[in-house]
């Protein structure tokens, strides 16, 4: 499955760049993310516990980020596999200046294996919408030094 | 089709249930997303609590507030009540385009609404309504409006210990008309996308209008720029399918084997001109 | 032994013919019905199978230790325990094929999803599903290949790395002279078709309880089967034991629609695992891996081309067809597209063809028979290319098919592919289709409606097939059947059938059979099928043969047991001129009477015995069919579509059916309405799609659509009536009519519905997208 699309931060390219070169943020901005171990260069080892819905699994994989093209351009691997099926997302995040901060392009392929792939055939497009969603999230609160897994208490109001 | 072992509670009570729950306890209703996925084991949940049989949780009543759904109420019941067929009929007309009569038969209000599943029909409705959800924990009761309840695709506002205990949809004053037009997905019977309106016209000209779509994307929405485009004109077809070209205005649409993103737009909108051209041709 | 009887009710009225209700019902409705699962041994144990996630990879290392280490875990299997266990066997051949061996449980390679890699064995299956968990393949993935000519390109990756070109056969067939056809032709059109693969999905999964009785050196297995007996050949042959040491039982079974007709890995593995821990092993097959590991049907994408004059006669038509096998052939896999071959010419007298039919390896489920096998293909290509070249010669859909019709003096009709029609009146099948649905007036409406800008569609198709599984040379494994009729003491009668009916309904229908033959009650008749230590060797159900072949059996060993009957009575009545109906032998001159309970009796008894006749009373025939059935009919759709969203709404759905002689009216309704629902979900929502990575993305019903109940249009049913000559009951067989009738007709009456913009054709399932993108992109190129 494609996966293409932008997202706007409000932060500064450069700082944007440090960001998603920096295994520490990736491993609280990677949804569900539990460990990320550097294994080589550019490599780590990915412990990942997916929860969405009542839906719950655990993944063992790696994130390899390669084809640098500092500051604007490269390419992220994630990839694991665990009892519920595998999955895979290879892209290419293009990082451009505009006003209100950094627009990050994505352009990628995701693909999904096993259990999953055969009954969640429906909600493979929004669950990987969701997670790059909550992936930048995540990504900008640090770059604004907020704890990424308080969730914003402005989305829920009492009537 | 073999379920992980869990512990199952059937409590007697409300509260006993927001304990149990309280203490990680995972709520099953109709158990009619939460089971097969357990089926599949997609879902491993250590303790279900029972909740979809509290007599507590199962009813329909009015008061001065709107019509009160309790959360264990069938779509079942929710089709076939005369007081919401009567006062509030966008709700049943919803509930009656659920899955199948099985699914209807045991599936719930609550347990659908909490799930929150990004093609469930009953959002569309709950958003073009105003609905309010109301959350229960153990501790307190908070009331959240269907707009700020769901936030995205089976994400909501309930907290781990909340659950949903009942929906408050509004007594529709006399010129109101409402529908529910869906286009199904043939295999599962979700909304491919579903669009619920909303309209009242007074002195021929609109003077309330609300729609609310799901399916389309990632999550349930108010279309409020097909909103802004119909309040005040006379509602002719011409300005209804204008408007509803706008239903899909900062949508991210949804893609999948049933329906591509570009055809799940282009049906939100000719759904969203039938559902408001149903709605007004049913206020008068 | 007692020689008090009861005697047995008689009754002149005839049953057959009759609407009467399924005797097999109330156990069905009542839940009450035995089937696999409900196969309960005390001490069993339960297998669960450990499956490939993978459509291709190698297996580096499996650890099983975790899984042993759990408690209740009685042992696990992998490939290497079984791989001198006998392979799944596939019974069809042809010149040239390559045959992979397919082990039961994969060895050092995975080849489709779901291939099983290891079986676990435990207490209960909950236990044997969190062990299954347990286990860890270590997978080196390989690049799939999940679609024929994907897989036929140069480059594609090997399936089975020892066949590169993933060709299992390249088969040819040539009738006539299809080259001087096609050289003088005045119109040829050509079309590529598909046919998808699609999943059959009975109620009942499958499922195997095996139990080995090592004191007897005995294997006892349920299995949910179309073909006990062959079923029994074939494991006793791959389980290497002596067949009369295997007793195997088909219990009550959901459906199978053809993917039972089978013999599959999970019931070698469950009888391996019975016979290594002698104690007895079920396993239930989940819906999840029926979806994955159960064969799926079609598969085909075709090339056709067809000859024809200006005047609208056909004169050749050419095939290239690729059949997607999947990793393996299960018993019939590559015969099923040669099925096809055969069917080409359809109804039409044609006599020039060329067939060329390529059967390749893809890292999918294999296919095999699937209600109609191979001839749904068929009849929809066919019917799909007489549409095409109506429309090029601009005649009527219906005048080209009349005009090429095999005419009802041409029976026996020989084909340009070999085969022989018994009987038909295609004409009259068409006629009173178009009569009932008033065909001319809806060409009327359908110009209106198109003024409106409104887009109706009115399509037919006029379907042919080959019934009654059939004379034994042309079978892979015998096409007889067999059948016993038992008069017991008591005068009551039993019948044993070789078939093996999962939905069928011939217990009632073979009893009213009986019934008149014996002239007794219908109620005093029971019918036994389904057990090899009961019932005598047969065959089983599939291919429309049980009634035609089956039920023949049973009526000519009637035959045999009614000439005993008259013998008896002639004894009882000291005369020689007796005639026996009416369940009574009557002496022509005397009219004195002997019932059939008294002769049963005495037949038992056995103090005298009429001259050369056995104690006892029962026969016991086979029948040899000496040629297939072909029934035959015209569908007719008339559909709309909504042009904002491509939706289509079936207006009206009428099926006229030559069938032969119908023997229980209710029945066959219900196999027409079962097989047009069929037809209609391959035509409009079923779909089994693989993506490029080997996974099979529609896995469940949540994906998978099926029809409905409730998305099924009123059918509106009419017969003609050609007997067959060729078994003296005059009937053709009705399984399969209903799904390839159904399919081009639905087909055919939304291309026609878009005609008018230059459709000319449309693959199936037919979805809205589709149909909406094609509104969408005709829309403003109205052809005149």
């Amino acid at each position: 499955m494609k996966v293409t699309g932008a997202r706007e931060l409000p932060i500064k390219p450069e700082r944007a760049w440090e960001l998603l070169q920096d295994p520490a943020v990736l491993s609280k901005a990677i949804p569900g993310c539990q460990s990320l171990v550097r294994i080589g260069e550019n490599q780590y080892e990915l412990k990942l516990k997916m929860l969405l819905a009542s839906l719950s699994g655990d993944f063992l994989g790696k994130v390899t980020l390669t084809d640098h093209e500092a500051p604007t351009k490269f390419r992220m691997i994630v990839e694991g596999s665990g009892k519920i099926g595998f999955l895979k997302g290879e892209g290419v995040l293009t990082l451009s200046s505009i006003l209100q901060g950094t627009e990050v392009a994505y352009d990628g392929e995701a693909q999904i294996g096993g259990k999953m792939a055969s009954v969640g055939q429906r909600l493979v497009d929004t669950t990987a919408k969701l997670m790059i969603k909550r992936f930048f999230k995540k990504l900008v609160k640090q770059g604004f030094g907020q704890d990424p897994d308080v969730e914003d208490e402005e989305e829920t109001d009492d009537v | 089709m073999i379920p992980n072992s869990f512990e199952y509670s059937a409590p007697a009570s409300l509260s006993e249930a927001l304990g149990l729950i309280a203490a990680g306890g995972k709520p099953l209703g109709g158990g009619m997303s939460l089971i097969p996925m357990m089926k599949l084991r997609l879902a491993a949940p250590e303790h279900l609590v029972d909740i979809g049989r509290l007599t507590e949780l199962s009813y329909i009543r009015e008061s001065a507030e709107g019509i009160h759904i309790g959360a264990g109420c069938t779509h079942f019941a929710v089709e076939s009540s005369a007081l919401l067929m009567g006062k509030c009929p966008l709700i049943a007309e919803t509930a009656n385009y659920i899955g199948d009569i099985q699914v209807r038969n045991m599936g719930t209000i609550g347990g659908s609404v909490a799930h929150a599943d990004p093609a469930a029909d009953y959002p569309a409705a709950l958003q073009a309504l105003e609905a309010t959800i109301v959350l229960k924990s153990a501790k307190k009761e908070r009331k959240v409006s269907a707009a700020k309840f769901f936030i995205d695709t089976f994400t909501t506002a309930l907290k781990e210990d909340e659950i949903v205990s009942e929906i408050i949809v509004p007594l529709e004053a006399g010129l109101t008309g409402t529908s529910y037009q869906k286009f199904l997905q043939p295999a599962s019977g979700f909304a491919i996308v579903g669009v619920a309106a909303r309209a009242r016209r007074e002195g021929g000209k609109i003077s309330l209008i609300r729609v609310g779509v799901t399916g389309l994307s990632g999550n349930s929405f108010r279309a409020t720029k097909v909103e802004a485009a119909l309040l005040g004109s006379a509602g002719t077809d011409a300005e209804v399918t204008a408007a509803a070209a706008h239903a899909t205005d900062g949508a991210d649409a949804s893609s999948d084997l049933h329906a591509s993103a570009e055809y799940r737009a282009h049906l939100a909108r000719i759904y969203t001109a039938r559902a408001i051209s149903a709605a007004l041709s049913r206020t008068a | 032994m007692a020689t008090t009887t009861t005697p047995t009710t008689t009754k002149t009225e005839k049953y057959v013919g009759q609407r009467l209700r399924r005797r097999e019902d109330p156990r069905f409705i009542t839940g009450t019905a035995t089937y696999v699962e409900d196969i309960k041994l005390p001490g069993a144990y339960y297998a669960g199978m450990v499956r490939s996630p993978h459509g291709a990879a190698k297996i580096r290392s499996i650890d099983v230790s975790k899984a042993l280490a759990r408690p209740g875990v009685i042992a696990v299997y992998t490939g290497q325990d079984t791989k001198n266990v006998g392979g799944v066997i596939c019974g069809a051949d042809l010149p040239g094929l390559r045959k992979p061996h397919h082990y039961i449980l994969a060895v050092d390679r995975v080849y489709f999803p779901g291939h099983p890699v290891a079986v676990v064995v435990a207490t209960d299956k909950y236990i044997a599903a969190d062990a299954a968990d347990d286990i860890e393949v270590d997978y080196e993935v390989t690049q799939a290949v999940t679609h024929p000519e994907k897989a036929l390109a140069p480059g594609a990756p090997a399936v089975h790395p020892e066949w590169p070109d993933n060709t299992a056969f390249v088969f040819h067939q040539v009738g006539g002279d299809p080259d001087k056809a096609f050289a003088e032709a005045e119109v040829i059109v050509k079309q590529r078709i598909t046919s998808q693969r699609l999943v059959a999905n009975p109620m009942e999964t499958r499922g195997v309880v095996a139990d080995w009785r090592a004191a007897d050196r005995t294997l006892h297995i349920h299995t949910s089967t179309q073909i006990p007996h062959l079923a029994r050949t074939l494991l006793s042959i791959m389980l290497g034991l002596e067949e009369n040491r295997v007793h195997l039982v088909a219990p009550m079974v959901g459906g199978g629609f053809g993917c039972k007709l089978n013999v599959y890995a999970e019931e070698a593995i469950v009888a391996f695992v019975s016979m290594k821990l002698n104690k007895p092993v079920k396993w239930i097959e989940t819906r999840r891996e029926n979806f994955m590991t159960t064969i799926q049907g079609r598969g085909h994408v075709d090339y056709y081309e067809l000859a024809a004059k200006k005047d609208g006669t056909v004169t050749g038509i050419k095939l290239k067809l690729i059949q997607d096998l999947g990793a393996y052939h299960q018993l019939l896999t590559p015969a099923i597209p040669t099925l096809s071959v055969l069917m080409m010419p359809g109804l039409y007298n044609v006599r020039n063809i060329k067939a060329e039919v390529v059967g390749v390896f893809t890292n999918c489920v294999p296919t095999d028979a699937y209600r109609g096998a191979g001839r749904p293909e068929a009849t929809h290509g066919i019917e799909r290319m007489m549409d095409i070249l109506a429309a090029e010669l601009k005649m009527d859909p219906a005048e080209l098919r009349r005009k090429n019709f095999v005419g009802k003096d041409q029976f026996p009709f020989a084909t340009a592919t070999g085969l022989n029609y018994d009987s038909g009146d295609y004409a009259a099948t068409l006629d009173k289709a178009m009569q009932i649905s008033d065909y001319a007036g809806l060409r009327k409406q359908q110009v209106e409606a198109r003024k409106q800008g409104r887009l109706m569609g009115i399509g037919l198709s006029t379907y042919g097939e080959i019934c009654a599984m059939g004379p034994s040379p042309a079978t892979p494994a015998g096409g007889w059947e067999s059948a016993t009729v038992r008069i017991e003491p008591s005068g009551k009668v039993t019948v044993l059938t070789g078939i093996s009916p999962h939905g069928q309904g011939e217990e009632t229908t073979f009893a009213q059979i009986a019934a008149d033959e014996l002239g007794v009650h219908v109620d005093d008749i029971t019918v036994i099928h389904g057990d090899t230590a009961i019932v005598q060797y047969g065959i089983g159900t599939f291919g429309s043969r049980g009634t035609a072949v089956g039920g023949t059996a049973v009526y000519i060993a009637l035959q045999d047991l009614k000439d005993k009957i008259t013998r008896w009575g002639a004894m009882f009545l000291n005369s020689e001129d007796v005639h026996f109906a009416g369940g009574v032998v009557t002496d022509n001159k005397t009219g004195q009477t002997v019932a059939l309970g008294t002769i049963a009796a005495a037949a038992y008894r056995a103090m005298k015995l009429p001259p050369g006749m056995d104690p006892g009373l029962m026969a016991t025939k086979f029948f040899e069919p000496s040629n297939f059935t072909y029934p035959f009919g015209a569908h007719i759709v008339v559909s709309e579509i909504d042009p904002a969203t491509g939706q289509i709404e079936i207006r009206r759905y009428v099926a006229v059916d030559d069938i032969g002689n119908i023997l229980n009216p209710l029945i066959v309704d219900g196999q027409l309405h079962g097989g047009v629902a069929q037809g209609l979900g391959q035509a409009l929502w079923e779909n089994a799609v693989y993506d490029d990575n080997g996974q099979l993305i529609t896995g469940e019903f949540m994906d998978y659509a099926m029809p409905k109940a409730s998305t099924m249009p009123w059918i509106e049913s009419a017969h003609t009536c050609t007997p067959s000559p060729v078994n003296p009951l005059g009937v053709k067989g009705v399984g399969e009519a209903g799904t390839i009738g159904s399919t081009p007709a639905m087909v055919n009456s939304v291309v026609d519905a878009l005609s008018h913009l230059g459709v000319r054709h449309i693959d199936m399932p037919l979805t809205p997208e589709k149909i909406w993108k094609l509104v969408s992109t005709h829309a403003g190129s109205q052809a005149a």
